[in-house]
């Protein structure tokens, strides 16, 4: 069974005319110890739909089922909010400056206190911490006096500390370098594999998704439009915008020949979006139903599905 | 002679014996894309801001030359003469580098009137014209526009837009697409690469994506910790580099190389090679200062290890 079902889920922000659709209708699935990337450019609406699956965030309409319970509107409440973790993009401004190690990661059990009470153990505190890489002797230091990379494991491991199922991760590695990126990734996979947690892993580096995902989600306009098991959607994309978005990534290669998609203008405004498909200006295969009718998500294959009337 | 290089440039912090650039040398020749690639701290954007004069308050030059044509534009105090030699830069954040209460036609129209004598509604015609030559539509009506009602894309575009407009000899471009979606950076690209055939200038491209190297450049020079460690061309970088460095840096890509990399960052306080700390090569040799040498036609070296190096 999924461990976390989405249904039809909306969120709008603003009203009437300024009404800005951020996320318009999107299902997914994520089972126990599977990591979903979820890929678009700014302003695909990413970001929201991970608020709202951690609770930072109300969906406007839509259903968000943790473990076969509709839980929209009260991920808030203590037993969730231990279930659900989330992992920012900045771990300077994520973490309190004036916090030593030792506090950070003693917060989240004494805020969840009616669930977990004595998980705020030192010795948890403790092991968790060895868990993402660090030494005891973190413990007494001040955030600020950590490089980005180990501020950024003090951030994964408070997300571990009340034990969660799923935790959210948005652009966690966008802020660090290459060589930190690929440390932090193969720890992300090695506590996967020790506990089974599953990973909602955000970002807008393709590469990075591709290492670290089972299933890759490809998002545009607040639309999921393609989603796929991962070597499958890089080796073998079928919507115009994923070829487009994976032919804009430079490769190291030089002799690959790969033809380059350049697209045409940019993301239309989604105050204004048109009848039918929401790609259909940018779309090299656009044609007339494209205009009137919009498609939904449909099966291609077992382990796919598209939203395109030219590929369905 | 090179169109423009810079030579032996050392930079340092007031007050401290350790600099934070060390005899960095690189050239570019007209029509020719040199990236500059490392990870921060590498001193990439630090060897183009003394190229043009901008270095930090408490942040000086205290050896180097600055040659465009062959002629040194450092003046004897440290400065920059930028108007002779027709610098100009683009920088990583496009939204944050135009001024917020202009509108972006008049900031063009202004980088014009710098260097040509025209009046204001001329320039401003001229601003129109840039506007539309760097690919952006409608230009009359983007030209009234504030950069907060433009996109990152659009506002990267004006500032090419003034860069250009000068019809540079050298144009730096720090990271300009690192805070731009990957389809946009793609568009961004392609204009730069356009410009540069037809206006026939230079680009200094500093970016920290080996991926952007290899599309963009014809020659890169790797840098760590303030020394260029090596220089090839473009294409060869993914088989036919030396460095230990440049070697670990793409190797990164695919899978965690180092696992001490985050407790023991750039040591400037090193006198020899400032990777030997990390470097699985390294040896007594390494604490002297390895120099940049030539080890082929058009590859630069700076490594002990190399057993071509130094006979």
């Amino acid at each position: 069974m999924s461990l976390l079902e989405v249904r039809e889920l909306h969120k709008s922000f603003g009203r009437g005319a300024d009404e800005i659709p951020a996320v318009r209708g999107v299902d997914l699935e994520l089972a126990p110890g599977e990591t979903l990337g979820l890929v678009g450019e700014s302003g695909c609406g990413k970001t929201t739909l991970g608020r709202m699956i951690v609770g930072l965030s109300a969906p406007t309409s839509g259903q968000i089922l943790f473990g076969g319970e509709d839980v929209a509107g009260r991920l808030h409440e203590p037993r969730y909010r231990s279930r659900v973790q989330m992992v920012f993009q900045h771990p300077q401004s994520s973490l309190n400056p004036r916090f030593r190690v030792s506090t950070t990661l003693s917060e989240p059990a004494r805020l969840l206190a009616s669930e977990s009470a004595g998980a705020s153990s030192s010795e948890s505190i403790r092991e968790t911490l060895r868990l993402v890489g660090l030494g005891e002797e973190y413990l007494s230091r001040r955030s600020g006096q950590l490089s980005g990379g180990q501020q950024q494991r003090v951030a994964i491991a408070r997300a571990l500390m009340s034990a969660p199922d799923l935790i959210v991760l948005d652009e966690p590695t966008s802020s660090l370098d290459q060589s930190i990126r690929s440390r932090i990734i193969s720890l992300l996979k090695d506590i996967q594999k020790s506990n089974s947690v599953s990973y909602l892993f955000i970002s807008h580096d393709l590469s990075t998704v591709r290492r670290i995902a089972h299933r890759v989600a490809v998002m545009y306009l607040g639309r999921i439009v393609e989603i796929s098991e991962t070597n499958q959607l890089f080796d073998d994309p079928k919507h115009p915008y994923t070829k487009a978005l994976l032919s804009a990534v430079p490769t190291l290669d030089p002799k690959k020949d790969t033809e380059r998609i350049i697209l045409e203008g940019e993301t239309p405004n989604p105050t204004q979006l048109p009848t039918g498909c929401s790609f259909q200006d940018r779309c090299s295969l656009v044609h007339e139903a494209c205009r009137t009718q919009s498609p939904s998500l449909a099966n291609l294959g077992s382990s796919r599905q598209v939203e395109c009337f030219a590929v369905q | 002679m090179s169109l423009f290089e810079a030579t032996g440039l050392t930079v340092g912090v007031s007050g401290s014996p350790y600099p934070i650039l060390r005899d960095v040398d690189f050239s570019v020749e007209p029509g020719e894309i040199l990236a500059l690639v490392g990870e921060s701290g590498s001193g990439k954007t630090m060897a183009a801001l003394a190229v043009m004069g901008l270095l930090p308050h408490g942040v000086t030059k205290t050896a180097g030359e600055v040659r465009i044509d062959g002629r040194n534009l450092a003046r004897p105090d440290g400065s920059i003469d930028r108007q002779v030699g027709q610098i100009s830069m683009i920088f990583q954040q496009p939204v944050g580098a135009l001024n917020p209460t202009m509108r972006v036609g008049n900031q063009v129209a202004r980088a014009i009137q710098i260097n040509q004598e025209l009046d204001r509604s001329a320039a401003l015609e001229a601003a129109i014209e840039m506007i539309g030559y760097v690919g952006i539509p409608g230009p009359e009506r983007v030209a009234k526009s504030y950069p907060h009602q433009l996109s990152g894309g659009m506002c990267q575009r004006i500032m090419i837009a003034m860069a250009v407009s000068c019809r540079p000899r050298l144009l730096i471009a720090d990271e300009p697409t690192t805070a731009l979606d990957v389809t946009v950076q793609a568009q961004i690209f392609e204009l730069i690469k356009s410009l540069v055939a037809e206006i026939g200038c230079g680009v200094v491209f500093i970016t920290h994506d080996l991926g952007a190297v290899v599309e963009m450049a014809d020659r890169v020079a790797v840098m760590y910790g303030g020394q260029v460690m090596e220089e090839l061309h473009a294409d060869r970088l993914l088989d036919g580099s030396k460095h230990p460095y440049t070697r670990y840096l793409l190797e990164s890509i695919v899978r965690e190389v180092d696992h001490r990399v985050e407790d023991i960052g750039v040591d400037f306080t090193l006198r020899g090679c400032r990777f030997s700390h990390r470097c699985l090569l390294a040896h007594s040799r390494c604490n002297d200062f390895p120099t940049l040498e030539w080890i082929a036609h058009d590859h630069r070296l700076s490594c002990f290890a190399h057993p071509l190096d130094r006979s």
